[in-house]
């Protein structure tokens, strides 16, 4: 055991007890330590297995062997015919190192941007980092009991954040998001389930580790109110549901808009850097490398539900007045484009296997490049909506003649965002785009389309706030100050870096993602397709 | 024939040994109460006297011996009844902490309430050991008649609520009469399983069902027998359709009784309905007819506490309807056992999971207690805003009501967890039965988080400080931390349910 998951994923609950235990006065500054020392330690993820092998990326390895692993027994019990195991199995290869660094430092961004809170500054803090933990186990839990242990953890912290410090009608928001999350994580259980059942008579062992389970495939068919269907796939539909409502898909995206709009910045801010990556990672994760035949079976649905997410979340913003609730949809529509990316990557055609690595590889890309970017937007327009206290986008109009520096940078994230190249946004969307169209070729050409409506939604948006004459009502407001700045410039840094070179994070994910390829065209070779 | 007098053996005391001290404590505490009138002297010996039979339980449990079994194997300490005598203990030692200042307060009256207690559940721990009708029947009575005092105990108003004292007279009388009804039925059922069996003991009566009884598994008057028997601990354990009396009675009776009713009836019905169907071959038969009654029941059970519980603008009243949602997740595992009754998972399901109920329950009602007190309310509404008046006191009782809801990774999410795994590798309909439970598991959140709601985001009413008595910060710490030592050290508590649940069904 190395611990270093251990301490990552359960100092920032030290941290919400220190903040609850300490003086009103310490708690921005306690939770500031404690978020950024967990991001210092999360660099070491990457860091550490770096040096040790000279700079070869393969030692990251794959799910069955991570280079990260903290594992213990906990539960396991044999009685009867029964056989529970749940193993305390935390890992991390390239896919969770990626994501718990991002995670760790959107975290520690949001408590700088959430550093003149004036409402129970205190509370708000601890479920910030409760909020830490929870989304850091969902990344690195390597059995998948323990994964759907640490799935729910966020719900709390999540729905009371939204509820006390959000919006208009954070009320009505707050139990939309706890319904949604609850149904979708009730299903998965059912799902985890049935595979774990299914796959232990299959196989005469239980076992839920990840590794037993990406190697280990469920066959057979299951008959459910008359209808047979093959195993893989309903367990694939079942625990999608989750993940599904998670990223969000389309039909199941409307409680994001609410959340989103309704949220404090630094939670809209984590919501959309993090918690939407927790749908897309257990898609990648679990839902594809533990049921390829199932995700292969579902392609084309996959695929079309990809494509609509795209294009409609686009048209949603296009109409949207309310600056946040557009952010809302862009994330729809780029979320989209992760769910392509792994659809072209199970889907149908003996297509190189680079092209589907490509795709893979493009949507575990779009999930850094969102999480970076639009926490860009949605910092930028809370230090708006800190001084204006509005977010119509109609409201506003030549900003940049008083606020030079909130212009230049959201400027900056808006062209990120859009896909200009040279920024991460285009290494994304061009390799999803590469590595879908030998697959899907008429239905990557109608995605394309998205490019030019989000340009559309995202540079009207910025001509009527910030550019043009200025509106006179604003003549007082004051540009972003030096604290509200560092986030924003952090991330651009690391747009700009992720952009221009996005050889190490493709280098970082090629271990785990070729793995997952070769199980999948392992498994659909298998079943003839 | 004239009786023969039957010798008893010194070895059958030592096993009845553990009663034996409860007895003789309720007595001292009874006698106290004329002596000292001293109501931390009388609390303190309550506590602490339950040392005595634990201790002997303890030795019981390490001679090599073990289990035993007494007065011709009608009674006996085996894994299982260990099991229960311990959660009972808990069970006392969390209820007397927890009513330490209510009693004083709303009941003036310490002892008897103590010693009431203490009695009733001597008769538990009577019902987890019995291996015989009769006996469990006499114990079922022993718990019971102190439940009926306890509920009309109140005698003096909660402040918020002027009618209090005499709704708990009334509690009190629902209670007696619906008690007595549910022992009239489940005697009528335990006669009818003697005309068929011939005999009282469990053993024997397994022994005759299997191999002297000519009707068949679906023989109407042995199913008329499960189903008597059934509903008379049904009764006990809240199951719907016998759960009416519930609701008014948790809403009536004084709060400590109230945790009393859910934690110890509940314990204490499962505790004798598991070794009647278990132990006495009842399910066995292999009744498809029973396995139905069974499942419609767990089924009704929960979702009819789950939604029911929706409603309620009173907390104990909300209470109520929980914990006839919770005893429906434990009669899913019931289901299991009675679909393939060889197989011991579903009743260290059930025993892991009523543990951890237990442990969770004592805290969330040591929250209202503390807030009853510190208030003179019980209305939902008056939670709002608690967070801010008492931090600790709001920590507690939302960690409490999050076990119960099922949040991860609190040992109440593990057993239930687990309770359902055992019922759905049974395969068969009972996946279905487990996805029911998943969707009333849904359910369940609207409330629990509603009133972690109302604590956590709502503004108080009033922007006091509440105080906490010290005894009442110790029942709920004790829960906090038992909650949190049961999901760290969710492996040994199963081991001991599986222990448990392996002594029946050999």
């Amino acid at each position: 055991m190395s611990w270093l998951l251990t301490i990552l994923v359960f100092l920032p609950t030290v941290g919400a007890l220190a903040v609850m235990a300490a003086p009103r006065g310490l708690s921005r500054w306690l939770s500031a330590v404690f978020t950024g020392v967990v991001f210092l330690l999360s660099t070491w993820l990457y860091i550490g297995p770096m040096l040790s092998s000279g700079g070869n990326a393969a030692v990251f390895g794959n799910v069955s062997h991570p280079y990260w692993v903290d594992q213990a027994p906990w539960i396991n019990v044999t009685i009867g015919s029964l056989q529970l195991k749940i193993d305390y199995h935390l890992g991390a290869d390239g896919l969770s190192i990626f994501m718990l660094v991002l995670n760790a430092l959107l975290t520690f961004l949001a408590v700088l941007g959430s550093w003149n809170i004036a409402k129970r500054q205190r509370e708000y803090m601890a479920l910030l980092l409760l909020l830490e933990t929870g989304v850091m186990g969902v990344f690195c839990a390597f059995d998948l009991y323990l994964f759907w242990l640490f799935w729910e953890i966020e719900l709390i912290p999540m729905f009371l954040l939204i509820a006390v410090w959000g919006g208009q009608r954070r009320e009505y928001a707050a139990w939309k998001f706890v319904i949604y999350t609850v149904l979708g994580s009730a299903i998965m259980l059912a799902g985890i389930l049935l595979l774990y059942f299914n796959l232990g008579s299959q196989t005469g062992q239980y076992n839920a580790s990840f590794g037993w389970l990406a190697t280990h495939h469920v066959s057979g068919n299951l008959t459910i109110l008359g209808l047979t269907v093959s195993s893989q796939l309903i367990i694939f539909l079942l625990i999608y549901v989750a993940f599904a409502i998670k990223l969000p898909m389309f039909p199941f995206h409307t409680w994001l808009p609410d959340a989103h709009t309704e949220a404090p910045t630094a939670v809209s801010v984590l919501l959309a850097g993090i918690l939407l990556k927790m749908g897309a990672y257990g898609l990648i994760r679990i839902c594809v490398d533990f049921m390829p035949s199932g995700a292969h079976q579902f392609a084309w649905p996959l695929a079309v539900l990809g494509v609509i997410n795209m294009v409609y979340g686009g048209l949603c913003s296009l109409v949207q007045s309310d600056m946040k609730k557009m952010i809302a949809y862009s994330s729809v529509s780029h979320m989209g484009y992760v769910i392509l990316g792994v659809a072209a990557a199970v889907g149908p055609g003996a297509t190189n296997p680079a092209f589907k690595e490509a795709a893979l590889t493009g949507a575990a890309l779009q999930m850094f490049t969102h999480g970076t970017i639009t926490a860009m937007l949605f910092f930028s327009v809370g230090v708006l909506y800190d001084r204006a206290h509005l977010r119509d986008i109609n409201a506003f109009g030549g900003l940049q003649a008083k606020m030079p520096r909130l212009t230049w940078i959201y400027s900056f994230a808006v062209l990120a965002s859009l896909g200009l190249p040279g920024l991460s946004g285009f290494v994304a969307e061009y390799l999803v785009y590469t590595g879908s169209f030998s697959t899907f070729p008429i239905l990557v050409a109608v995605s394309a389309f998205t490019v030019i409506i989000t340009a559309g939604y995202l540079l009207w948006m910025l001509k009527r706030s910030f550019f043009g004459p200025l509106n006179p009502k604003w003549s007082g407001i004051t540009d972003a100050s030096i604290l509200e700045m560092t986030p924003l410039i952090t991330l651009a840094v690391l747009v700009l870096f992720v952009g221009v070179f996005p050889q190490f994070l493709i280098n970082l994910l090629h271990p785990s993602l070729s793995n997952i390829i070769q199980t999948i065209s392992g498994a659909v070779t298998a079943s003839g397709r | 024939m004239s009786p023969t007098l039957i010798p008893l053996s010194s070895n059958d005391m030592w096993i009845l040994s553990p009663e034996i001290a409860m007895t003789a404590l309720a007595l001292l505490v009874l006698a106290l109460d004329f002596l000292v009138k001293r109501r931390e002297i009388i609390a303190f010996v309550s506590v602490f006297g339950l040392v005595v039979p634990a201790g002997l339980l303890a030795w019981i449990v390490s001679t090599p011996n073990h289990p035993v079994y007494g007065f011709y194997g009608m009674y006996t300490i085996d894994n299982y009844a260990i099991f229960f005598d311990f959660l009972f203990l808990l069970i006392g030692a969390g209820v007397v902490l927890a009513s330490y200042d209510f009693v004083q307060r709303y009941m003036r009256s310490s002892g008897e309430f103590y010693a009431l207690l203490l009695f009733s559940l001597l008769g538990a721990m009577l019902m987890a050991s019995s291996r015989e009708l009769i006996t469990i029947y006499i114990a079922l009575e022993l718990t019971s008649f102190p439940l009926y005092v306890m509920a009309g105990m109140l005698r003096k108003d909660i402040p918020n609520d002027a009618a209090s004292s005499v709704r708990s007279t009334e509690a009190s009388l629902k209670y007696v009469l619906l008690g007595a009804m549910s022992s009239a039925v489940l005697l009528y059922g335990m006669a009818l399983l003697y005309g068929i069996t011939g005999s009282t003991d469990l053993s024997e009566i397994a022994v005759a069902l299997q191999h002297g009884f000519s009707g068949g598994p679906n023989s109407m008057v042995l199913l008329v027998a499960d189903t008597f028997i059934f509903a008379g601990f049904g009764f006990k354990i809240s199951a719907v359709p016998f759960h009416m009396w519930a609701p008014d009675i948790y809403q009536g009776a004084p709060t400590p009784g109230t945790l009393f009713f859910s934690v110890a009836s509940k314990a204490a019905g499962f505790a004798a309905l598991i070794r009647v169907f278990a132990d006495g071959g009842l399910l066995n038969t292999g009744s498809f007819y029973l396995w139905g009654f069974i499942a419609i029941a767990a089924v009704a059970t929960m979702t009819l506490g789950n939604i029911v519980a929706i409603a309620q603008s009173d907390i104990k009243r909300m209470m109520a309807y929980s914990s006839i949602a919770q005893a429906g997740y434990i009669l899913v595992g019931f289901t299991a056992v009675a679909y393939q009754p060889s197989n011991q998972t579903g009743i260290s399901g059930m025993l892991v999971f009523l543990a951890v109920y237990v442990i969770t329950n004592i805290g969330a009602f040591a929250g209202i207690i503390a807030f009853a007190n510190a208030t003179g309310s019980e209305q939902l509404r008056d939670f709002d805003g608690l967070f801010r008046r008492s931090p600790t006191l709001a920590f507690g009782m939302i960690l409490c009501l999050m076990s119960l809801a099922g949040i991860p990774p609190l040992a109440g999410a593990l057993s239930k967890i687990y309770i359902f795994v055992t019922a759905w590798q049974e395969g068969g309909l009972l996946p279905w039965i487990v996805i029911i439970a998943l969707i009333n598991s849904v359910i369940s959140i609207a409330y629990y988080i509603g009133v972690a709601y109302r604590i956590f985001v709502k503004n108080p009413l009033r922007e006091d400080r509440l105080r906490v008595s010290a005894a009442i910060s110790v029942a709920l710490a004790v829960s906090v931390v038992g909650i949190i030592a049961a999901t760290i050290f969710f492996q040994p508590l199963l081991n001991f349910g599986v222990s448990g649940a392996q002594a029946l069904l050999k």
